[in-house]
């Protein structure tokens, strides 16, 4: 039954030679087909209907029959046909009954369509205008760069996806089709492989060596069933692939499928710019009191934005110049506001560099913490070293403002160490992240003893501490709120 | 009312499965027979409204169940469709000339088998 005709008569080969022809080895179709549903069985579906559940279940145990005939040397055709049958009628019983099948689904159902046809022929596309599309198969409508050297195939595939309600545009080569998608957002492209000069291989591989055009998924469409040509799309970044002639329903299925993934890139870009946006943001807002690496370490933490009120032991600085008042009297405005930065933008560098966090300037006065929102071992050792680090500053400070004709600046700073309440503070419309608590008072009313040159420490910095100091004489504060003074400690150097 | 009772005669399990789960989808209730001398019984005792027969069977082939069947005057009027492999012409024009109703050609189109059974079954 299975006889061939024997070799030997030129023209019964010949007729032998045009059967082969026509009806490639089913085994290629059937082992994608095969390859394709173990590959999505092995991950989850989105939920299906039971009767969809079903004929997936026996599409997947039918693959798993077909596996071990295709690894036979000697195929067995009649029975490679009888299981693709099998394999197809149930891949259309899913399409039928998936209502919703999800791009992965659908885009295997239209694999085993295609791998277990029979082969159209060119001369029956005409036949192809009458084919329904399968439910479920076809999908939003997008924008095709569709690429082929003949003008035929061409209004084919424009004149078929036009009625599926997209919108097509067509190349005759792949200069004329890079010059479109430099031009237009294109969804999906359609691209013929064999094409006079340049190729569709090296479109592609342009396609997809452009940053801005990579995304765009391309669908190969190629005359030749051969595995290696596929292979090679594959490898060099096609997204789906069609034999030539194709069926147009599974065109449909891929295009759809290539829309979709069109799509969540879009989605996922438009996602990516807002975060980047909202980081810019972020980043202009927290930058100007907190160091970098502390907003970038803001930014890492999910949490990042929720820098809710939490209790927490910090070491907190304020400094200010002595006399600013008077000295800003004596002179015109703009020199007071460059004097000011000159000064402020040094000592901010120094918070900075030692992990402090500003909280904010009034006008020559500068509160700055150290252990919120970034916590460190030793914060009221980095507070002490900043407050000398500061102090030695001045130097320069002055020096530069002697050069101007400025006047001399003196600085008092004053550290406490103490429990406050950090977090964001404010109302919706505008707030900060900042802190309150009695020890911010404490600290305020320290620094307004602190003298010209001066680091005046309170006693719990002084207990905090971990490194060894020279102090000067202590003194006592009396601080509103506190029936006892406080004993405060001038802070004249490490001692190492 | 009982769904109608077709008869499914195929030898390959998979694709029987597949098609009697299909004729059941499509509101059949469908018998089964894995080779000619099943099929012919079934037809004698079940006398299902329609067979589906497979040419190329065990046992006993399609074309042998055909004639048989043809030969029977109770069930002789029972419609069959043929099951053929694709591009095998004379095993087509071979279930005709054995009394077969109509033919499907495998891959099987399910829809265009479907019209053929209803077509079949209001004679």
């Amino acid at each position: 039954m299975n006889d061939k005709p024997r070799s030997g008569d030129a023209e019964a080969q010949e007729t032998d030679l045009q059967s082969a022809l026509a009806t490639p080895d089913i085994r290629i179709g059937l082992q994608l087909a095969v390859m394709e549903i173990t590959a999505l069985s092995a991950s989850e579906l989105p939920a299906l209907d039971d009767d969809a559940q079903q004929d997936w279940s026996a599409l997947v145990a039918c693959a798993a029959n077909i596996a071990p005939l295709l690894e036979e040397e000697i195929a067995d055709n009649h029975e490679l046909r009888n299981l693709a049958g099998a394999l197809r009628g149930y891949a259309e019983m899913l399409s039928e009954s998936a209502s919703n099948p999800g791009a992965a689904l659908a885009s295997v159902i239209a694999r085993v369509l295609e791998g277990t046809g029979e082969p159209v022929l060119s001369g029956a596309s005409a036949s192809s205008e009458t084919i329904e599309p399968i439910p479920g198969l076809t999908g939003e409508p997008g924008f095709i760069l569709a690429v082929d050297d003949r003008e035929e195939n061409r209004e084919l595939l424009a004149r078929y996806l036009t009625r599926s309600g997209h919108f097509v545009v067509t190349a005759p080569g792949g200069a004329e089709a890079l010059e479109m998608l430099a031009n237009a957002d294109v969804d999906v492209v359609l691209l013929d492989r064999m094409m006079p000069g340049m190729d569709g291989r090296e479109v592609l591989r342009r396609i997809k060596a452009e940053p801005k055009l990579r995304a765009t998924p391309v669908i190969m469409i190629s005359g030749e069933q051969d595995m290696q040509g596929i292979i090679e799309c594959i490898e060099a970044g096609a997204d789906d692939y069609l034999f030539k002639p194709f069926n147009p329903v599974l065109l449909q299925a891929r295009i759809k499928a290539g829309i979709e993934r069109k799509q969540w890139h879009d989605r996922e870009q438009l996602y990516r710019d807002q975060l980047e946006r909202n980081e810019r943001f972020i980043r202009a807002t927290f930058g100007r009191y907190l160091s970098d690496d502390i907003v970038t370490e803001i930014l890492e933490r999910p949490e990042g934005l929720e820098l809710g009120g939490d209790l927490r032991e910090v070491t907190i600085m304020m400094s200010d110049i002595r006399g600013f008042t008077t000295i800003s009297e004596q002179l015109p405005p703009d020199r007071v506001v460059s004097m000011l930065n000159r000064y402020l933008g040094a000592m901010t560098d120094i918070i900075m560099e030692y992990g402090g966090t500003i909280d904010e300037f009034l006008g020559d006065a500068i509160l700055a913490v150290f252990g919120a929102p970034r916590r460190h071992d030793d914060d009221p050792d980095r507070a002490a070293r900043c407050a000398l680090a500061m102090q030695a500053a001045m130097a320069e400070i002055n020096t530069a403002n002697r050069n101007d004709g400025l006047p001399e600046l003196e600085m008092g700073i004053a550290l406490n160490t103490g429990n406050v309440i950090a977090g964001n503070i404010g109302s919706e419309r505008r707030s900060k992240y900042g802190f309150v608590g009695h020890a911010m008072n404490v600290t305020s009313r320290i620094e307004d003893v602190a003298r010209g040159g001066e680091i005046l420490i309170a006693e719990s910095t002084r207990q905090a501490l971990g490194a060894a100091y020279a102090l000067g004489p202590s003194r006592e504060v009396q601080a509103p709120g506190l029936d006892e003074p406080l004993t405060v400690h001038p802070l004249e150097q490490e001692l190492l | 009312m009982s769904a109608v009772q077709l008869l499914l005669v195929e030898d390959n399990e998979l694709n029987r499965d597949m098609l009697s789960r299909r004729l059941k989808r499509a509101g059949f209730e469908a018998l089964i027979a894995e080779d000619g001398a099943k099929a012919l019984a079934s037809i004698e005792s079940e006398r299902p409204a329609l067979v589906l027969l497979d040419m190329n069977l065990p046992v006993m082939d399609g074309w042998s169940v055909c004639r048989a069947v043809r030969a029977k005057p109770e069930l002789a009027h029972t419609p069959i469709i043929a099951l053929t492999a694709h591009a095998m012409a004379e095993d087509r024009d071979r279930a005709l000339e054995a009394g077969c109703d109509d033919y499907a050609t495998k891959p099987i189109d399910f829809p265009a088998l479907l019209e053929k059974i209803a077509r079949l079954l209001e004679r």
